[in-house]
């Protein structure tokens, strides 16, 4: 895969979505499910019996959101999580990034950590819980550990795949003029592979947060993972429904805040010039 | 040492040596890890709850086969596994097409949908716990609900990519709605659905083993988590390489050959890169 290739897998993936974003009903129906559905949790509990605990009225729910904004305690877990989720990424990424350049540059390294590495990739992420409780206990270190297992293994890749798509042309011109060692590597290996590697962020984040919100379920003592799995055992299910809401809503604003930026500055720098 | 030794070919030795050495390459890598994490044990000094050797791994593993415990989680998870797959992808395909045929169903759905996505598949297991319990209904729907959207998401690139030259000819021949849907859309969206299968296929997996974690008595996933609940860390090991093995298999003998027997017959070569 070349990265004019992901150019036009990004501008595939946009047309798949969005049909010309100014359709004058688009707002209009777009909403319309959001309202229903609304609706239809507004009118059940009025049309048929069912306990509280099963699903909560929506008014328990605006409560309970409003408490705790005010208690401080819903920031709390959300700046936990993200802090988590943070620090997680800048590990992975640490470790990935050497090591993706030194098995993408070099036959027997690769060749030594393939086979181990595969296995591992294909047991990456959640599966690791329950020894890192035992390793870690419960808390930061599991967590983190899991994210930055699982963010490692999706940069890994990135990184492999951002040096193997260097066009060979772009290889002989550097070389021809020169460029070997070192030079070679920070005019062209690096640069060419921070294309890849930078669009890869958003998918390896994309597996982090689900690790997150997992391993916090398991083996977290707060944050949002912790906040909804507790809730179950209490029977609190504005608590479980909140969680679900504020997971969402932080994915998609972490998604067009930072990702969609980072696409779009990285294909429109690098991506159309390596054609 | 330069990339150009891992973009040019191999030159002068004959291709079966390169292969023989990678292939030793491998082995002992995989040779070095198995001999340094088995000296390690008694160096660390550790009880074999915090650090079991290879040795115990395979004593478990030994025991767990004997027992006929771990025949029967496999059979459990893999069961488990395809009835999600299969309702998720079915799902996937049928508002794909839905989706891409309808430019008002789109319009009304796909900002649902996109919220929905962005609510991870974990984030619905303790309310899929509140609703249905402990058991195979929450497991099964928290795999429908992960396979959903790469499936969903891939077809719909490949009804939407449907050469429009084709849908006109098939329809100035007379042809139904029906009729072009089953003679155009489907065919050229089929390497989409494919990918978005082979995708979903791989997240599933995992959320195989957390949901088997979090709401089974059964499987892979618990073997895992029970392992380390009991103190038996051994056998938390197994599960893990168990699962491990169980994905390389799945997609050696499954994904991959029908992949090749879809994809590649199209001539389309989507890359099945890990993004939705």
């Amino acid at each position: 895969m070349t990265p004019g290739n992901v150019a036009t897998n990004a501008s595939r993936a946009a047309t798949a979505w969005s049909i010309r974003p100014r359709h004058p009903d688009a707002v209009m129906l777009g909403t319309l499910p959001f309202l229903l559905l609304i609706a239809a949790w507004w009118l059940l509990p009025h049309a048929m019996q069912y306990p509280a605990y099963k699903l909560p009225p929506i008014d328990t729910v605006v409560d309970y959101a409003w408490e705790a904004i005010q208690d401080g305690s819903l920031l709390r877990d959300i700046a936990t999580s993200l802090g988590r989720l943070a620090i997680g990424f800048a590990i992975g990424m640490a470790l990935a990034v050497p090591l993706g350049l030194a098995i993408a540059l070099n036959r027997y390294v690769a060749d030594v950590f393939r086979p181990v590495l595969s296995f591992l990739q294909a047991i990456a992420g959640i599966a690791w819980v329950p020894l890192t409780i035992i390793w870690f206990g419960m808390g930061n270190g599991s967590v983190i550990f899991v994210i930055a297992n699982t963010i490692f293994f999706s940069s890994l890749y990135n990184t492999v795949i951002g040096v193997q798509s260097i066009p060979l042309a772009l290889h002989r011109a550097v070389r021809s003029h020169g460029g070997r060692g070192l030079a070679l590597f920070t005019n062209l290996i690096l640069p060419g592979a921070m294309v890849q590697i930078l669009l890869g962020v958003r998918t390896s984040v994309a597996y982090g947060w689900r690790a997150l919100v997992a391993s916090e379920m398991i083996a977290g003592s707060n944050g949002l993972g912790y906040m909804t799995m507790e809730a179950v055992q209490w029977q609190r299910t504005e608590k479980i429904i909140l969680g679900m809401i504020v997971i969402g809503i932080l994915w998609v604003v972490m998604d067009r805040a930072i990702f969609t930026p980072i696409e779009r500055r990285t294909v429109a720098r690098w991506g159309l010039l390596q054609r | 040492m330069t990339a150009g030794a891992t973009l040019a070919s191999p030159l002068g030795l004959p291709r079966s040596f390169h292969r023989l050495g990678r292939t030793a390459r491998g082995v002992a890598g995989v040779l070095i890890l198995l001999v340094a994490w088995q000296v390690s044990v008694p160096l660390v000094g550790l009880s074999s709850y915090f650090y079991p050797s290879p040795a115990d791994v395979f004593r478990a593993f030994v025991d767990l086969v004997r027992k006929g415990i771990l025949p029967v989680y496999l059979a459990d998870s893999m069961g488990r596994y395809a009835i999600g797959l299969f309702a998720g992808a079915t799902l996937g395909i049928v508002f794909g097409v839905l989706i891409g045929m309808h430019r008002r169903i789109a319009l009304a759905l796909s900002p649902l949908l996109k919220f929905l996505f962005a609510i991870v598949e974990v984030a619905w297991i303790p309310i899929f716990v509140v609703w249905f319990g402990y058991g195979i209904e929450t497991i099964v729907l928290a795999l429908i609900y992960i396979v959903f959207f790469p499936v969903l998401y891939n077809t719909l690139l490949g009804v939407r990519t449907a050469p429009q030259i084709l849908v006109n000819a098939v329809r100035s021949l007379g042809a139904s709605r029906l009729a072009v849907l089953r003679l155009v859309i489907l065919p050229s969206a089929l390497p989409g659905i494919i990918t978005g299968l082979r995708l979903g296929a791989g997240f599933a997996f995992r959320g195989l083993v957390f949901a088997e974690m979090v709401a089974a008595k059964t499987g892979i996933g618990y073997l895992i988590f029970d392992g380390a609940q009991s103190h038996d860390t051994a056998r938390t090991i197994v599960g893990m390489i168990v699962m491990g093995f169980l994905w390389l298999a799945i997609d050696q003998f499954y994904l991959r050959p029908i992949e090749r027997a879809t994809i590649q017959r199209w001539g389309l070569t989507v890359e099945a890169e890990d993004r939705k």
